[in-house]
């Protein structure tokens, strides 16, 4: 794992926190929060998936 | 490396096109309806105290404007001059469907419609009235445009740059 990942989120972070200010500012509230929620289901993607390696490395060092 | 680096740039390009022309559209709409204004009011007085043939009036009302309204009012002239039997309804809906430029939407379409539809059908004291009657209706649809222009113009701008970066960083 690198640290490419973080800065992935990181960035996509930042956008959606724009993307939400802009549809926010244009009163499409409703929009800006699905826009938010997108943004946080694709990141929890990559996050489970990091948590599924740290699982799999645990069991393999403790022979589980 | 460089091939990703093109990559992205050419996503983000077309991003950021997108969401420029679709704030160019929102911005071309309000100037769009104040040139419309302008023209019917030239048309009202040009009706009410010049009192030439229709084909005339309405290609005379564009002075000092150009881009797509005034092709529409040309448009429409030269549609009634060419064919006398054709009624100022049907020379609008023609003119409105050949011009791909306008992006007048519905509410002003319809305004725009039932103007011809009364056009050249009554005596001139009627006609004023009706024409009285667009302009306040344009005037509101106008007040909305720009509401909606100020609102949408920034959001789509944001939009197309941060989404297409949002694509380049999910694809890297």
């Amino acid at each position: 794992m690198g640290i490419d990942v973080l800065f992935k989120i990181a960035g996509v972070g930042i956008l959606i926190s724009v993307i939400h200010t802009a549809l926010k500012q244009a009163g499409k509230e409703d929009m800006a929060h699905l826009c938010t929620l997108a943004g946080f289901a694709m990141v929890l993607l990559w996050v489970v998936q990091l948590l599924g390696r740290l699982l799999n490395t645990v069991q393999d060092v403790f022979s589980l | 490396m460089w091939l990703k680096f093109i990559g992205s740039l050419m996503i983000v390009t077309a991003g950021a096109s997108i969401g420029f022309s679709l704030a160019a559209r929102y911005m071309e709409r309000p100037r769009q309806i104040r040139q419309l204004i302008s023209c019917l009011s030239a048309l009202k007085s040009h009706i009410n105290y010049v009192a030439i043939p229709l084909p005339d009036a309405l290609a005379q009302c564009t002075g000092g404007i150009t881009g797509p309204v005034a092709e529409l009012f040309h448009a429409m002239s030269d549609l009634l001059a060419s064919d006398g039997a054709l009624t100022p309804h049907s020379a609008m809906t023609q003119a409105l469907n050949s011009i791909d430029a306008l992006v007048l939407n519905r509410p002003e379409r319809e305004v725009l419609s039932v103007f011809s539809a009364n056009l050249g059908g009554m005596n001139r004291e009627e006609q004023h009235k009706s024409l009285e009657l667009v302009h306040v209706q344009l005037s509101r649809i106008q007040y909305d445009a720009e509401r909606l222009c100020e609102q949408n113009v920034k959001m789509y701008r944001y939009l197309g740059v941060c989404g297409s970066l949002a694509v380049v960083i999910v694809l890297l």
